[in-house]
């Protein structure tokens, strides 16, 4: 039996020809995805008096060196909020991250190093989150993953265990986060979602079985913005549980947790 | 056919399209006036690019990967040997955000090994696994010489935070807490040193008891 058809797998071919090609565009070289294949020459030069070098990315670790005014030196990497750097004397050590505003690109033109605030983490950001809370008297364990494609909406997917006295359960949700004032320290935002819930009642209940539900959340909440990239966001949740019995349930949810953006 | 073959032959002069185009016109820049720049390149900036430096062209490094093993006692069940994996995310140099999961197999209480033949438990409810996700806070930054000639960097830290227990095929709400040292042999690669606690509440002998597992490891974790 053929899958594909010839035509098929021509076009296939010259559709997979064309997106090498374009990857390969030097053009189009200046993007996240070909750096990640090239071996870029970072050079900046110390436009202040000096600038410390730390033995680790950390303010508690000795200062060994300091670059002079006029060096050029080569930026390796950063972690959190110092970047690895080598002398010319290929010395390596570490600078904080605020130094950057104390050198000069190779066209003269400080280095784009921007401060960033709570602003910059409204749009075009991925979100990652976990948080501790109640599921109807049950210990609620969450985690959400996120993408905010504009400053006031986020489509995200939650996901939760919850161990509880008499039964535990897992949902799996998809929904929509709306966040009215996205720049207010304490902002706040409301959502809904729906999703799978599982329910798995204790061994030593009687007559219990396994079940599973498709629930919808609405839920009420705000984030608090800590520093950086680091938010605490507190939920309050509503599902409702459509059932397979004759009635269904509603079951309130709180939780807090820290999220972060990147 | 004859509009396949149509199809492939334009599909062959667009590609050779893509491919010749911009390096013919970057050819003839370099032909002229690039010569030119190159040479004023020598006597100022020696063998870089002229251009702005952003934070997006530098690889960042906060994501830590890592491997462990040490032992876990399992109070009333003895203690044994645990492995697991961690990913942590270091937001400032201070605090970061980790996410683990270990696995061990625990022994027979002391009850079922002194009265014989009761089984309180089956060789499959024996298993142990458990995951937390935790906030830690790094303190005590500082350095360690080997000899005259290594210095390597390391730190303390403190962690807590929440997770599930599975154990005898049920699910328990855990508390963890505890502390460790990380020993960087180079900055992308550190051993960790660690002891946490992991507390729950059981019933498997009948009365609720809260039960703390003290573990003990030793871990390698690679920054990428």
């Amino acid at each position: 039996m053929q899958i594909l058809s010839k035509s098929a797998v021509v076009k296939i071919g010259v559709l997979l020809m064309h997106a090498c090609l374009l990857l390969a565009l030097p053009a189009k070289a200046d993007n996240w995805l070909t750096n990640l294949f090239t071996d870029d020459i970072l050079q900046v030069t110390v436009n202040d008096a000096f600038l410390n070098v730390y033995a680790a990315p950390g303010r508690g670790y000795p200062i060994f060196h300091v670059v002079e005014r006029d060096e050029v030196i080569t930026l390796i990497k950063s972690r959190t909020d110092w970047i690895k750097i080598k002398t010319k004397r290929n010395l390596v050590g570490w600078i904080k991250r605020e130094d950057m505003k104390l050198t000069l690109s190779p066209n003269g033109e400080v280095p784009d190093f921007p401060e960033l605030s709570q602003a910059d983490y409204l749009e075009d950001r991925f979100e990652f989150g976990a948080a501790y809370g109640d599921f109807a008297g049950a210990d609620g364990l969450s985690v959400n993953l996120g993408y905010r494609f504009t400053r006031n909406l986020a489509f995200e997917v939650r996901g939760a265990h919850n161990t509880g006295e008499f039964s535990d359960s897992e949902y799996l949700t998809g929904g929509i986060v709306f966040q009215p004032f996205p720049h207010w320290w304490v902002s706040p935002h409301l959502g809904i979602g729906a999703g799978r819930l599982k329910t798995f009642p204790s061994a030593t209940l009687v007559n219990a079985e396994d079940r599973e539900d498709s629930i919808m959340q609405a839920s009420l909440g705000a984030y608090v913005h800590i520093t950086g990239r680091l938010f605490l966001r507190t939920e309050v949740t509503n599902h409702y549980i459509l059932t397979s019995r004759n009635t269904n349930e509603e079951v309130n949810e709180w939780k807090v947790g820290l999220n972060v953006l990147f | 056919m004859e509009s396949r073959i149509k199809r492939v032959v334009l599909s062959a002069l667009l590609s050779s399209l893509y491919l010749f185009s911009p390096l013919s016109f970057a050819q003839d820049d370099t032909d002229t006036s690039q010569k030119d720049n190159e040479e004023l390149d020598k006597i100022i900036t020696p063998d870089i690019e002229r251009r702005r430096i952003k934070e997006d062209h530098l690889d960042s490094e906060n994501f830590e990967i890592g491997v462990y093993s040490g032992t876990l006692s399992v109070e009333d069940f003895g203690t044994n040997t645990v492995a697991g994996v961690t990913i942590a995310y270091h937001i400032t140099e201070d605090f970061f955000a980790e996410i683990d999961y270990g696995l061990t197999k625990t022994e027979e209480t002391s009850y079922e090994l002194l009265s014989g033949g009761v089984e309180l438990l089956t060789d499959d409810q024996r298993d142990l696994s458990y995951y937390n996700a935790s906030l830690g806070i790094n303190f005590l930054p500082g350095q360690i010489y080997l000899w005259d000639r290594w210095a390597f960097n390391t730190n303390f830290y403190l962690i807590g935070g929440v997770g599930n227990t599975t154990f005898a095929e049920k699910k328990y709400f855990t508390y963890s807490y505890g502390g460790g040292m990380r020993f960087y042999t180079t900055d992308w690669l550190s051993i960790d040193f660690s002891l946490r606690d992991h507390s729950f509440e059981h019933e498997l002998f009948g009365l609720p008891k809260k039960i703390h597992n003290i573990e003990g490891r030793f871990g390698l974790a690679l920054f990428f």
